[in-house]
């Protein structure tokens, strides 16, 4: 019985933890090209969820709304990179971090003034009743979850190392001036993990919204375990983040059940805290030798 | 091909190139030699664009490039082997190859049978590189690294290709294969400025030769006119 409450735990933790990992993915493309990070992530995800609910109350159908949120996902990662980040790299300052986290306030002022400040469904056509698969409950809707994280990653991961396009992605992520010298335009190449991260994050929105609602604050819980997942994980440690991230979620469902529901934020914050202390390239990451 | 006019840069306050004036004729090896810090890879970098050149003209094909961004200079024509030889170490040998072509690729699909006869041509100068196709850049030797970075210059089929101390910190047995791979690229009719350490052998190669001191071209002259040069030969050649 305790096991079988265990296990449940677990593996329903370990999905949510999925979308964790998913907005550290999109930290790490943005991260890879231009060594910065989207701070305003969080108000990208909820956004683009918004935006995504409207296009589902006009009546577009599910297939058609999910490219529909991701495109628009995209073009606000777009807007935040020529808005700020842009502007900060340019003069090599740090910037962006403010310049993010500004844009993402933004967001969040528009979000409420458009949609309101209410919490509210998210209809969706997959189904939220469970399946016993293993000895465990999940329902459809949790599996979608781990089917879109999959795919998306997947399909990223598979232009980086199909396409020319995606090699000299890798290129301006191993090397940016000599990626210049070939021809490859590091601004356009900043753009593009831009443009990717916002589809990313426009992504988890979907998936999540469903589960947990949608309102303009829903991301600012998400956003923390999602940055605590890149840094234990290593922001360049590609596939590392889904297993931390897997790992955080079942922590975190285990510590809610045990110990209240009060405890639900402490492992995330107590990984983060550790990973600092003794890994701060990541458990996964490469350390970085810095050539001075 | 390519000409430098009363070129000035600098990094910051501090200017290191005080009007550099040089001229690389088509189908030419011009070497560029001069003591540590007078500012051969400064001069490199401010032709390709790395650094922004705060004065003077620099013509590729008799178009004005000063100032564009680099990966823009590269897509017209000027290839830029840097110092450091600056592999792609996570890519492997192939595709550090085909960014070496990537402006006149296709970027999605298909470019591998379109770089084909590219391919080919370096990996026949190259053989060693044949046989480390998969292999990532970063695991390569020192030697074989040089010959992947002028390998994905060539893959550019370039104008003109800047050539940066090809023989850095490299055995004296792979310098020799180094500048055998230079004499093919000349007989192959590339046109090639180089920057060397190395000033004996890179002027047993070259056509003409510069010499820099401060930032500026102290000497200039064909091999056998800088060899009769006693300060040249005492500074450089000795």
């Amino acid at each position: 019985m305790n096991a079988q409450i265990i296990g449940q735990m677990a593996v329903s933790g370990a999905l949510m933890g999925l979308v964790y990992a998913l907005i550290a993915y999109g930290f790490q493309l943005t991260f890879a090209t231009s060594k910065s990070i989207n701070f305003g992530q969080g108000e990208l995800v909820m956004i683009s969820a918004f935006f995504s609910l409207t296009l589902t109350n006009l009546g577009f159908p599910y297939w058609a709304m999910v490219p529909g949120g991701l495109l628009f996902g995209a073009l606000m990662g777009l807007v935040v990179e020529r808005a700020g980040v842009r502007l900060a790299l340019e003069q090599k300052s740090e910037g962006w971090i403010l310049l993010s986290i500004i844009i993402g306030l933004f967001f969040f002022s528009a979000a409420e003034n458009i949609w309101g400040r209410d919490d509210r469904p998210f209809p969706t056509p997959i189904s939220a009743d469970p399946i016993h698969i293993l000895g465990v409950d999940v329902t459809r809707l949790e599996l979608s979850v781990a089917v879109g994280v999959f795919a998306i990653m997947g399909l990223i991961e598979l232009f980086k190392r199909r396409t020319l396009l995606g090699k000299a992605f890798e290129a301006v992520s191993a090397d940016r001036d000599a990626a210049e010298l070939m021809g490859i335009s590091s601004t356009r190449t900043v753009m593009l993990s831009y443009g990717l991260s916002g589809s990313v994050a426009a992504l988890a929105g979907i998936l999540v919204s469903p589960i947990t609602t949608v309102g303009p604050t829903m991301a600012s819980a998400l956003i923390l375990k999602a940055f605590s997942v890149a840094v234990v994980a290593g922001l360049d440690s590609g596939f590392g983040v889904v297993l931390v991230g897997m790992f955080l979620g079942a922590l975190e469902s285990l510590a809610s059940f045990y110990l209240g529901s009060g405890w639900r934020e402490a492992p995330g914050l107590i990984l983060l805290i550790l990973a600092l202390a003794l890994r701060p390239n990541g458990v996964f990451g490469k350390a970085t030798i810095r050539k001075v | 091909m390519l000409q430098v006019e009363d070129l000035h840069a600098g990094y910051g306050a501090s200017e290191v190139l005080t009007g550099t004036t040089l001229t690389v004729k088509q189908g030419t090896l011009v070497a560029l030699i001069g003591a540590n810090g007078a500012g051969k890879t400064t001069t490199m970098r401010a032709i390709s664009g790395g650094l922004k050149p705060s004065r003077g003209k620099v013509l590729l094909d008799g178009q004005e490039v000063q100032g564009l961004d680099a990966s823009r200079i590269a897509r017209l024509g000027l290839a830029h082997s840097p110092e450091g030889r600056k592999v792609f170490g996570p890519l492997s040998v192939e595709d550090n190859l085909l960014l070496g072509a990537y402006s006149r690729l296709p970027r999605f699909f298909g470019y591998h049978a379109q770089a084909k006869t590219d391919l080919d041509r370096v990996y026949d100068l190259f053989p060693r590189l044949r046989d480390r196709t998969r292999q990532s850049a970063g695991t390569l030797s020192g030697g074989e690294q040089q010959m992947l970075a002028i390998g994905r210059a060539l893959m550019a089929r370039p104008k003109v290709m800047l050539l940066d101390e090809p023989s850095m910190g490299l055995a004296p047995v792979i310098v020799q294969e180094v500048f055998r791979t230079i004499r093919r690229l000349k007989e192959e009719g590339i046109t090639l400025l180089l920057v060397e350490q190395f000033a004996k052998s890179a002027l047993e190669v070259a056509d003409y030769a510069y010499v820099m001191e401060r930032g500026r071209i102290a000497v200039e002259g064909t091999p056998a006119e800088l060899g009769r040069n006693e300060r040249v030969l005492a500074a450089y050649l000795g």
